[in-house]
């Protein structure tokens, strides 16, 4: 299945209505969900947040995957931003060193199995998969 | 579907889905908050990084002031996304059934 979507998070809920229909669809076990949806919003706000230069809609990809369930977020109009290379958080720093900033894309490192990023003719395209294990 | 309420006992009770969409609203709420806070999370469905920044500025601010959030009845999959964080460092987390 795939979609477009708005550069805006009144999306979201259009996103989860997606991931929810693949999912039945699919047959894929519920306990996978929380998993797709985080990796799926850190994304596309990401997108959302820091591609600013393009007022094109986000191409959201599901498939099917021998693993599991693979997903793929396109934009298109954008500068390189690579977010497997975004440093980590240092999660045990204490309450007054911590910020918000970059734990999103931290998460979504952390949680899915796997996660790769293409950059061509101004197209970012990440692919993360998430096994059904 | 997203609501945060302050029930009768003084308990702040959080329910749905806490994404980046609701995020403001959330931290509109919070930001009203003074004193100790407990919030109850048996109804929270989801949080993702937009929900956890809500949750660790107004435990900041609280800190602050002597005070700060307590989280109560904290499911499986939420505390995990808690754990991943470093947050189960920062909050103190009652899990749910305890």
């Amino acid at each position: 299945m795939q979609k477009k979507f708005k550069r805006s998070f009144d999306e979201l809920k259009n996103i989860v209505k997606m991931t929810e229909t693949v999912f039945d669809e699919m047959g894929l076990q519920p306990g996978l969900r929380n998993v797709v949806d985080l990796a799926t919003e850190e994304i596309f706000v990401n997108m959302v947040t820091y591609n600013t230069e393009s007022s094109e809609d986000i191409l959201i990809e599901m498939l099917p995957h021998a693993l599991g369930l693979e997903v793929r977020l396109t934009d298109y109009g954008v500068e390189r931003f690579d977010p497997t290379s975004v440093a980590a958080v240092d999660i045990n720093a204490p309450l007054d060193e911590r910020t918000p900033g970059g734990l999103g894309l931290y998460l979504v490192m952390k949680m899915v199995d796997s996660i790769h990023y293409e950059y061509r003719n101004r197209q970012s395209k990440i692919t993360f998969i998430v096994d059904r294990k | 579907m997203f609501e945060i309420v302050l029930a009768d006992d003084g308990t702040v009770v959080v329910h749905g889905r806490l994404d980046a969409a609701q995020a403001v609203k959330a931290q509109a709420f919070l930001d009203q908050v003074k004193g100790q806070c407990v919030l109850d999370l048996a109804k929270l469905e989801y949080i993702s990084s937009a929900g956890l920044g809500v949750l660790l500025k107004t435990h900041k601010r609280l800190m602050g002031t002597g005070s700060g959030i307590k989280l109560i009845n904290v499911s499986h999959h939420i505390h995990d996304i808690f754990r991943y964080s470093g947050f189960d460092k920062l909050f103190e987390i009652v899990p749910a059934g305890h």
